[in-house]
């Protein structure tokens, strides 16, 4: 048992020497790294799904403070800050902007006047190049901003006139709003494994990095299909049969996916988009096998080099469309269960995945396994 | 040059004998890009699945909630986005796993309670399908971050008018104040889009969605044909290209001969599904709104700038896989190189959502360089810097092929 151990650890290595001897195979494991590390530093610069020129003026401290807080946070839109009106539009006719808010010069004053009527009238003037979803969205972030101190008029005003309170300083009337002053968010986004959203501080340029890897990971098991393959052409495997050709095929995927798993965790690291050790390893590890078994059973299926070659290309394509690595398509389910990346980009944040995806590699490998006794000797 | 000739009409014959099956696969990946196509427009249609559906777990029975939810489904404009359905935990956990809802929201006991004491301690938690965040959950996170500052704000209005009347001894009115101030502040919330008033200007020096994405896919097709092209780069021997060139034809007329046979290859491959895709315009099976009412005259006059783009991409192609050694890695390459290239130059998503550096990069690369000149063809304009950099990319790559075939060579 351990001779055949150390025989199948040799051989492997032998195999690793086979494939580090060819530089482009080193230059694909560079590749992945390369593009991680670049994304992770180029992502750290300003962007955003829309680029919203401010102007805010300088003498209200009202639009003053909404300025600050939309300069200041977080957020998928990017905010070019404009000393005047002028300069804000002209960023949207030169579309380097893809819309201008300009606040009110009264903002104050307007606020109180509108809070006392009980009315909404416009404050901001949108003026936008071209309507489109994120800057719909983005009048939804602008709302929000306004709100606050809008509410805060209505809340003085009331108290005030409705209230009856004529005589209290403004002073008092704050102190007792920010005395019991609401903050924090009310939403949470989490996992089905408990984790949540905010542990994950990547931007999303970075986002699709796990997904590019894991089309990777898949493809480099198809090549190690067509490596192996190739070699069966050259009669390398002639001798074996059965079982025994079975386990050379998964040496040799072995190998491939070893080295392949190794670069994608590395890559993940460099990217920024790891979790936690424990976790990507046992993901890893699992996907490793089910692209293993993926490509043994296209193996079996194409039995040409050629064949195998050409169905590349709709494959990709589908891992593309169907899987989340850009976008997320509600459609074509069926699809989805049968392609390895879509179990491992779903397995990193809920446990049920794994499970389904070690499932799925055991279904392949028995479909394999029926293939194989179907054909006999040459499979 | 006569046996440069000859060569080339030998990579030509081997060039028609892999066609009938490049043709057949090329027209399967356009019937399921027609088919995706086709599926997207039709569920757009249907205006019921057009909003995202929510799973609601919890009770929400509790009037304030109630009200809420009812406000929200009924008077608010996210109405026309968002669709809440009540459901058990067991249900929407199965729904979400089958893909029917986009996210669970989970409203915890003691969230009522929380708000209105203004503790916010206990959070409405929301699931999402996806895996790791991508950006629907940035602009989710950002949607959710705009409703929590409008009720956070509303609440606490509510409790420093409370705080008010209770300093002021005017307890007993604190309930019916209470009522009076939330209903005029939920008017308020759902009259936000008041606050702003927009002009659009109208603007169309760029290009729609509908058609930024129309060129994009068909690069990306372009670019990664490569993959099932590879059966023309297999049983290539070096043996080979040693005693051609002892016969005169060097290693820039080999690879010129090849590459123009490859070419021939990839062209005639992408005729029907050109055709195809030309008929559905014409037939107004697929329309873009800057072709509104053109049929398919505008997508021919863009056929020579995309026949550019796949000429660069076919000789990018053919240098990858004359620099791998063996048709795996070459395969391995083209796709790591593709999908990279593709995504830097805004394949997968808009450019202009990218950092102002990493677009600049994107732009010099030769995917970068195809998508400005399909855009200048989409937008009628001349090929221009776009065209030059497209031929200066063919030129780099068809002459560093060359070279590393003459290293291969000298190699033995």
């Amino acid at each position: 048992m351990l001779t055949k151990i150390g025989d199948c650890i040799v051989r492997g290595w032998l195999l690793q020497k086979r494939l580090f001897k060819r530089y482009s195979f080193l230059l694909l494991l560079v590749l992945p790294l390369l593009l991680s590390a670049g994304l992770a530093g180029l992502a750290k610069e300003e962007s955003g799904i829309a680029a919203i020129a401010l102007y805010v003026p300088k003498d209200d401290p009202i639009a003053g403070q909404m300025g600050e807080r939309l300069l200041g946070r977080e957020s998928v839109f990017r905010f070019l800050s404009c000393a005047n009106e002028k300069e804000a539009v002209e960023l949207v006719e030169a579309g380097k902007a893809d819309a201008a808010w300009l606040f009110s010069d009264k903002m104050e004053e307007t606020i109180r006047e509108l809070a006392e009527k009980r009315r909404i009238r416009p404050l901001v003037s949108v003026v936008e190049r071209k309507e489109s979803v994120p800057l719909i969205l983005a009048r939804e972030t602008l709302s929000a901003t306004v709100y606050p101190a809008f509410s805060y008029a209505v809340y003085e005003s009331y108290v005030l006139e409705e209230l009856g309170f004529t005589e209290l300083e403004r002073e008092t009337i704050r102190q007792n709003y920010e005395s019991v002053a609401v903050t924090g968010s009310l939403f949470e986004r989490v996992y089905s494994d408990g984790s949540t959203a905010q542990e994950e501080t990547f931007g999303y340029v970075q986002a699709p990095l796990r997904g590019i890897l894991a089309v990777w990971l898949t493809f480099l098991g198809l090549a190690a299909a067509l490596f192996f393959m190739q070699d069966e052409e050259r009669g390398v495997y002639g001798r074996l049969s059965g079982v025994r050709r079975f386990f050379a095929f998964y040496r040799v995927g072995g190998v491939f996916l070893l080295d392949g798993t190794a670069v994608l965790l590395l890559c993940c690291r460099l990217g920024g988009v790891f979790t936690n050790l424990k976790r990507e390893a046992v993901c890893a590890a699992v996907f490793a096998c089910c692209v293993l078994a993926f490509s043994d059973l296209l193996r079996l299926l194409c039995r040409t080099p050629g064949r195998l070659g050409a169905i590349l290309l709709p494959l990709g394509a589908a891992m593309i469309a169907l899987c989340p690595v850009f976008f997320e398509l509600p459609y074509g389910k069926a699809g989805k269960l049968l392609l390895p990346p879509w179990y491992y980009l779903y397995a990193i944040h809920h446990n049920q995945y794994i499970c389904e995806m070690a499932a799925y590699a055991a279904v392949l490998v028995l479909a394999g396994a029926v293939i194989r006794r179907l054909r006999g000797r040459d499979s | 040059m006569k046996r440069a000739a000859s060569y080339f009409l030998t990579q030509l014959k081997r060039v028609l004998r892999l066609l009938p099956a490049q043709m057949g696969i090329s027209f399967v990946i356009w019937l399921c890009v027609g088919l995706l196509a086709v599926l997207l427009v039709s569920q757009k249609a249907d205006e019921g699945q057009d909003r995202y559906r929510v799973g609601l777990v919890g009770d929400v029975s509790d009037s304030y909630l109630g009200f809420g939810f009812a406000a929200l489904q009924t008077m608010d404009d996210s109405r026309l986005m968002i669709e809440l359905i009540q459901m058990e935990e067991t249900e929407a956990a199965e729904a979400l796993s089958r893909g029917e809802l986009t996210a669970v929201m989970r409203v915890p006991e003691g969230f009522v309670s929380s708000v209105v004491s203004g503790e916010n301690d206990i959070h409405v938690t929301y699931e999402t399908a996806q895996g790791q965040k991508g950006l629907a959950a940035m602009v989710m996170e950002e949607i959710a971050d705009a409703a929590s500052t409008l009720v956070t704000a509303s609440q606490s209005a509510i409790y420093g008018m409370q705080r008010t009347l209770y300093e002021q001894e005017g307890a007993d009115r604190v309930g019916r104040e209470t009522d009076r101030l939330n209903l005029m502040l939920i008017h308020f919330v759902l009259s936000r889009s008041g606050f702003s008033e927009v002009e659009v200007l109208g603007y169309a020096d760029g290009l729609s969605l509908e058609a930024y994405y129309f060129c994009r896919i068909i690069l990306l097709v372009l670019l990664l044909a490569g993959l099932s092209g590879s059966v023309f780069f297999l049983h290539r021997k070096t043996a080979l290209a040693g005693i051609l060139r002892a016969g005169g034809v060097g290693a820039l007329l080999q690879i010129t001969g090849e590459y123009l046979a490859y070419l021939v290859y990839l062209c005639v491959s992408f005729f029907l599904p050109f055709c195809l895709l030309a008929f559905a315009l014409e037939r107004g099976m697929l329309s873009l709104p800057e072709w509104e009412g053109r049929g398919a005259e505008p997508f021919l006059a863009m056929l020579p700038f995309f026949f550019a783009a796949a000429a660069m991409f076919a000789a990018f192609q053919f240098f990858l896989c004359e620099l791998a050694d063996g048709i795996v890695n070459g395969l391995l390459l083209q796709l790591i190189c593709g999908v990279g290239m593709g995504y830097l130059a805004g394949y997968f998503y808009p450019a202009a959502f990218f950092p102002e550096r990493l677009r600049s990069v994107g732009e010099l690369l030769p995917t970068g360089a195809a998508a400005r000149l399909a855009e200048s063809g989409f937008l009628e304009k001349g090929a221009g810097g776009a065209g030059v950099s497209v031929l200066a990319w063919l030129a780099v790559f068809l002459l560093l092929t060359a070279a590393v075939r003459q290293a291969r060579i000298r190699r033995g």
